[in-house]
């Protein structure tokens, strides 16, 4: 059991490495963003699977792992409206538009609505 | 703003109630028999006083919806298998891309239609896709041609800010029912960092994959 529990660890630590590699390496803000959410998914929730099993097989405290289980939770609801109002707000208020995209559905449509 | 009713305020109620047994560690006392008496009627106040002011926020649609054996089946089916292994896949492929000695990615923003009426489905789908990696919702807009020529005014179009569990007040939300959402058809609009098209339909395929199809057995 302990050898799943390090694996949940290393698995997670993985995946944040990679998405702070990745934070560090692409080019604008949207990009980066992708990068994070990497680490606020698989590298939390593989800490917190890992942390109710250790609490629940040799701690032997339940309700540890019951407020390790509402902190799983509540990253999940609370991290897509974060990003978001992060991605939608740096849309809008860009000094620039963005040059890294490739095509930009959204940009033309605000555009024809304004006209 | 819409009002809250009665059932509004109470599932959301038994929402706050159940966190805050979970939180100070009452729920273990109730099944032993030995609950503390002062903590209960302490969260009863404040889970009464939080649904009060923020019902209205929460739910717009049918409280109970969910109460439903094979709803509840298929929440959970989607909770435990269909959305983790979206998950895990995005991840993984994110990961790669962010450690490949060449960085591969083809960044856009591409228009997803979506066939969702439920306010709540539509929450649900636009958090899926933003929770993802490589995949954020920007946006989700009514359909802006249909809506222009519904009313023959272009201050029709406003663009409908998307939300989070229901944040999002549709002006022209109904008391009840749960296919007042929508006039026309909804679009998301979503930043992709590896666009492979900029169809809408194909867009939509990919994006979404099965997660639309479950998430509509759900809240349909």
């Amino acid at each position: 059991m302990r050898i799943v529990i390090d694996v949940l660890i290393i698995i997670s630590l993985f995946f944040a490495f990679a998405g702070t590699v990745g934070l560090l390496r692409m080019p604008d803000f949207f990009c980066r963003m992708h990068s994070s959410t990497n680490i606020a998914t698989l590298g939390i929730l593989g800490v917190v699977i890992a942390g109710i099993l250790y609490a629940l097989i040799y701690l032997g405290d339940g309700s540890m792992a019951v407020k390790l289980g509402i902190i799983g939770l509540f990253n999940i609801l609370a991290n897509p409206i974060a990003s978001h109002a992060l991605a939608n707000g740096a849309y809008k208020h860009a000094k620039k538009p963005i040059e890294t995209v490739e095509a930009d559905q959204y940009g033309e449509d605000l555009v024809e609505k304004n006209e | 703003m819409k009002k809250a009713n009665a059932s509004s305020v109470i599932s959301t109620f038994i929402v706050t109630f159940i966190f805050w047994m979970l939180i100070t560690g009452q729920l273990s006392a109730v099944f032993r028999g030995q609950p503390s008496v002062e903590v209960l009627i302490a969260g009863v106040i404040v889970c009464l006083l939080t649904s009060l002011f923020s019902a209205k926020f929460f739910i717009h649609e049918k409280a109970f919806w969910l109460l439903n054996p094979a709803r509840l089946g298929s929440f959970l089916l989607y909770c435990c298998v269909i959305f983790p292994i979206e998950l895990i896949k995005a991840n993984v492929d994110v990961a790669i891309k962010a450690l490949s000695p060449k960085l591969n990615i083809h960044p856009g923003i591409v228009k997803v239609p979506s066939e969702l009426k439920s306010e709540y489905g539509q929450a649900m789908l636009a958090n899926s896709i933003t929770l993802t990696p490589g995949t954020i919702t920007l946006d989700l807009a009514e359909d802006l041609e249909e809506e222009a020529a519904a009313t023959n005014t272009a201050a029709a179009t406003t663009v409908k800010e998307t939300a989070a569990a229901g944040s999002g007040v549709t002006p022209a939300a109904g008391t009840d029912g749960l296919s007042k959402a929508a006039s026309g058809r909804l679009y998301y609009y979503i930043h992709w960092l590896d666009m492979k098209t900029t169809d809408h339909a194909e867009a939509g395929e990919q994006i979404k994959g099965t997660m639309e199809k479950h998430i509509r057995r759900i809240w349909e």
